[in-house]
């Protein structure tokens, strides 16, 4: 299976009056066709500028410092703007948090669809409209010939959100990047739009990176995930390995702070404390300060990587040989990065 | 490897964590506004005029009423004639005056003799003739000098000023009644601020009030008192404040005030009103009146104080165009009436003679643009300082 | 949208209604008559004066001629200009009036907003200082000031432009810059912030996301929505138009409205001030009322025929 998207030792940093803010601190995934991809992690920990570098839409002041984006083997961060922006919504698109501040207000569904359609595709305002309302009525959108002249503000948020995931599908993107794209909406509709991005990148053979704070939706729809503390990357692998042998104390925290159908009378555990200051982040491990296994050493030294099973890596000293022993943890793994 | 960095280090102290210090919402606005250069250079500014308003007329020598003929529209800078020992400056309306070498006028010297065909003045100094020859470039037999006019006295011709000095006795110049413009301008701060300070203060009382009642009481109550404001809205409203001053007549300082207050609380209304319709909503209010707290108390104890951040805003901005608006009304000649003077009257009087006098409007208006300027860059700072929205790091 | 013109319409009707009501009131309470001067006028004088002005009748009579005559578009004769009523006075000075401020205008919309989407765009960059600086500038001098600085720099010493009049082309420049000098500056500042505020807009980065390019990011995504704060300006722009109109035309000379009505002023000519004002309030109230159909057109939020 060849590589859609691999992303090496990433970096990414804003450029502020304070200083440098180090969002994204060296992460490196890979994802193959038809995967997709689960990013989690707190605000914060630099899940949605790592989505954001990956389009290359870091505003200024902030800038990617370092790492490689390979994009079907071709390296983005070399890509000119224009070059980029040619890539953008036809190779690889985004949809976004707030469907009610994404969508441009003051133009209708049809005009924004049109437009986008457009700037990818040879085709007459006719077509394109009518390439625009099949999408429409494929994300769900009933009467689409009416709805489609309608102004943003007319649509409910799920509306404004499928919408935004038709015009995001509209020219058969390789790769999808939804930033959060169920966050801002209610329970009901959430479901609803994850089976739609499931069902829709399966007929248009799309691949998902979902970047998200919540465990439940990554179990969902994912096959492999990223867990993601203070701009570095803590565990990655399939979703079924993070979830049956979480080898990270951060990711073994999120889990516990989840609550579960099946084990009801277990009690939430909250992570304590807070994210690092990415503007002077600590030397050594970023959740040692909240570590409840912590080490000297992982406030003196970032960890390595180590190779927990096939695919499954985690960023924890307690894998090193030396560590003590720990319940659950699976000690002497490889070091590979 | 050392296996002790291996060992747990148990609960890791709060210090390692970064904690910052939690600040008032005033506490935090001042830090912010601390950090605005442009906002603090505009309070030094502004404490600058009122200091130079309020205390600066005891510092000059002069009242702003006090009359010297004599030294009418004398500039600034004086280009100073040697003649003897002493030294003499021509002003434009050909009055000659005995000036001391740094710059103090002395007196002015009685004119004897007027030649006006040959354009020839003869003045008089202890007992000896001062001749001024003017005619130099304008009678068609003198052309081409570089020079416009020669004083003579003793025998000893200079057509050249020995040097230029500040006017040390008026050091803004005088008007053309030789009334000080230094102390003038230290008079127009005192009104020109005080008119722009008063208004604001009763413009912000009634506007408060009125917005938020029509806020808080929603419903009926609201819709009759926005319709109101729709109205007085939709007039001109600088139209009203020239009615009102016809209609009081005269063009007393009061006047002025009563007439800047009556129309310009309708923008503070609104804004009031918008707050506390956003506010009335918020959980603490409903606490409050559930709790029977009286109509009053919540307004003034809960929902004021809670406004209070664009409220501020909104008065530093309406200083300035209370500033402004007293300056175009007294330059319309509906101003504080004479001998009392403001920025705009002062800014009028000097319109005429404009181009012999320049300075006797420069003063005046770049006071009115230092003032707008302060009160700007406050007015940006505390908008920057106080906006919720942009409450961060 | 044609029962929400209707609707404006009746209503900026009756505003203006009680707008000539209020100045008749306020006209009217003046203590003495308009026949007052410091040196009295002879009764005979005077009583042949009130008879010729109808001043004599019951005050409900004279309410009722004045807004008979202002349904009609009859403003009544000038108390200070003897055979000149005040309809003369308004046609005779308001072309002048027209011209100035419709140019005025028209620069304050090329100018201003191109400037204040250029600074915003180049933000903290040199020529964002520079363009800020002057309006910063352009807001703080008052336009008294920017018109005698005019005549004194390029009347006056360089002699560029004539000092007073609009007989030649040249002259409609120092009155026409002094009137829009204000507005410009104040556009231009509306112009960048809301701009920059609008860049920061979750739809600028969805536009961007989608391969829209950069260009028509802002000429067609950004600026539409920028200019709707700018749009509201242009109510009160108007206000300040006419207002620095009686400030511009009594410095240039311009036998313009605004000088004739500040003329009035100081002639305490009752119903030139009267009809000015009524007349000055309806052209407010037009253009308020056109600024805000403008308005709906480009902000779809705004449902026009459904108010709040």
């Amino acid at each position: 299976m060849s590589r859609l998207l691999e992303v090496n030792n990433l970096k990414t940093s804003f450029y502020t009056h304070l200083g440098e803010v180090q969002a994204v601190r060296g992460v490196t995934f890979s994802m193959d066709k038809g995967d997709i991809l689960g990013i989690v992690g707190e605000s914060g920990s630099g899940k949605s500028v790592t989505a954001l570098s990956i389009m290359k839409l870091i505003d200024h002041p902030g800038r990617i410092k370092e790492g490689e984006i390979l994009f079907e083997g071709e390296d983005l961060t070399a890509r000119t703007e224009k070059k980029m922006s040619e890539l953008r919504g036809s190779e690889i698109s985004m949809i976004f948090q707030d469907p009610m501040t994404s969508l441009n207000p003051v133009y209708t569904i049809k005009n924004q669809m049109v437009e986008v359609i457009r700037r990818h595709n040879k085709v007459s305002k006719k077509e394109a409209a009518n390439r625009a309302m099949e999408m429409l009525s494929l994300v769900g959108i009933p009467e689409p010939e009416r709805r489609i002249k309608s102004f943003p503000h007319e649509f409910s948020g799920g509306m404004r959100q499928r919408a935004m995931i038709a015009t995001a599908l509209s020219c058969s993107p390789k790769l999808l990047i939804a930033d959060e794209p169920t966050t801002a909406l209610d329970v009901t509709i959430q479901a609803q739009i994850l089976d739609l991005m499931k069902k829709l990148t399966k007929e248009i053979d799309t691949s998902i990176i979902l970047i998200t704070h919540d465990l439940g939706v990554i179990a969902e729809i994912c096959n492999k995930m990223v867990v993601m503390y203070g701009g570095m990357m803590m565990e990655k692998g399939t979703t079924d390995q993070i979830f049956h042998k979480p080898s990270h104390p951060y990711t073994v925290g999120l889990l516990k702070s989840v609550p579960r159908m099946d084990c009801a009378k277990e009690r939430l555990i909250p992570i304590p404390g807070s994210p690092p200051d990415l503007l002077a982040p600590p030397k050594g491990c970023p959740f040692s300060t909240r570590c409840p296994h912590a080490m000297q050493i992982c406030l003196e030294e970032a960890p390595p990587v180590f190779q927990v099973e096939e695919n499954h890596t985690s960023a924890c000293w307690l894998l090193h040989e030396d560590a003590p022993g720990m319940e659950g943890y699976h000690k002497g793994c490889d070091i590979v990065g | 490897m050392s296996d002790s960095r291996f060992e747990f280090v148990g609960e890791i102290s709060e210090d390692l964590e970064s904690v910052r210090p939690s600040l008032t919402y005033w506490a935090d606005a001042w830090r912010r506004l601390k950090k605005n250069k442009l906002s603090m250079m505009g309070i030094a500014i502004i404490i600058f005029t009122i200091l130079f308003g309020v205390v600066g007329p005891f510092l000059t020598p002069y009242s702003y009423s006090d009359q010297i003929n004599d030294f009418r529209n004398t500039p600034p800078r004086l280009e100073l004639y040697a003649a003897g020992d002493t030294y003499l400056y021509l002003t434009n309306d050909y009055i000659l005056l005995e000036v001391s070498e740094n710059g103090n006028i002395q007196r002015r010297l009685e004119r004897i003799e007027k030649d006006i065909f040959n354009k020839i003045y003869v003045y008089e100094m202890d007992g000896e003739a001062v001749t001024v020859d003017f005619s130099y470039n304008t009678l068609p037999t003198k052309q081409g000098y570089d020079y416009d006019f020669t004083i003579e006295y003793m025998g000893q011709v200079e057509n050249q000023p020995a040097f230029t000095k500040w006017n040390k006795s008026f050091p803004f110049g005088s008007d053309g009644l030789g009334r000080d413009l230094l102390t003038r301008v230290m008079y127009g701060a005192r009104i020109s601020l005080f008119v722009a300070f008063v208004a604001t203060l009763v413009n912000l009382f009634i506007g408060v009030i009125y917005g938020s009642i029509a806020g808080f009481e929603g419903g009926r109550v609201d819709n009759i008192m926005m319709r109101i404001v729709d109205i007085i809205n939709s007039i001109p409203l600088v139209l009203y404040v020239i009615l009102l001053m016809v209609w009081f007549r005269n063009n007393g300082l009061w006047n002025i005030i009563i007439a800047l207050s009556s129309v310009y609380w309708v923008s503070m209304a609104r804004l009031v009103r918008g707050q506390m319709l956003a506010l009335k909503e918020q959980e603490f209010v409903l606490a409050a009146i559930t709790l029977g707290v009286p109509k009053r108390k919540i307004i003034f104890r809960h929902l004021i104080p809670n406004a209070m951040g664009p409220i501020i805003v909104a008065m530093a901005m309406m200083i300035p165009s209370a500033v402004f608006t007293e300056a175009f009304l007294s330059f319309i000649g509906l101003g504080v009436s004479a001998p009392m003077a403001s920025w705009g009257v002062l800014a009028n009087n000097a319109l005429s003679g404009l181009t012999t006098y320049p300075y006797q409007l420069f003063f005046p208006a770049l006071a009115i643009a230092f003032t707008m300027l302060a009160f700007n860059f406050l007015g940006d700072g505390l908008r920057d300082a106080l906006d919720p929205r942009l409450r961060k790091g | 949208m044609n029962s929400y013109i209707t609707k404006r319409l009746v209503s900026a009707v009756i505003t203006l209604l009680l707008i000539a009501t209020l100045t008749f009131v306020m006209m009217h309470s003046i203590p003495g008559g308009p026949f007052t001067r410091e040196r009295p006028v002879p009764d005979e004088i005077l009583r042949t004066l009130n008879e010729k002005y109808h001043l004599d009748d019951p005050l409900p009579k004279q309410y009722f001629d004045y807004m008979k005559g202002l349904i009609t578009f009859d403003l009544g004769p000038s108390y200070s200009k003897i055979g000149t009523t005040v309809n003369e006075l308004i046609a005779g000075g308001f072309p002048d009036s027209a011209r100035v401020g419709g140019l005025a205008s028209i620069l304050i919309i090329v100018m201003g907003i191109p400037l204040g989407i250029i600074s915003a765009l180049k933000q903290n960059k040199t020529i964002d200082y520079f363009v800020m600086f002057m309006a910063t500038l352009g807001v703080t001098v008052p336009s008294f000031v920017i018109a005698t600085v005019i005549i004194y720099i390029f009347a006056g010493q360089l002699g560029w432009l004539p000092s007073f009049g609009l007989s030649s082309p040249l002259g409609y420049i120092g009155p026409v810059l002094a009137l829009a000098g204000y507005s410009i500056s104040f556009v231009t500042r509306l112009t960048r912030s809301s701009m920059l505020e609008v860049l920061r807009q979750d739809y600028i980065r969805t536009a961007r996301a989608n391969g829209i390019p950069e260009f028509w990011v802002i000429a067609k995504h950004a600026v539409k929505n920028a200019l709707i704060p700018v749009v509201t300006y242009l109510g009160p722009m108007v206000a300040a138009i006419l207002t620095g109109s009686f400030v511009v035309e009594r410095i240039f000379a311009i036998g313009g409205m605004g000088r004739y009505f500040v003329e009035s002023v100081s002639n305490r000519d009752y119903t030139t001030i009267m009809g000015m004002t009524v007349f000055y309030a309806a052209f407010y109230i037009i253009m308020v009322l056109l600024v805000d159909l403008a308005y709906g057109l480009i902000d779809p939020r705004i449902r026009l025929g459904k108010e709040e």
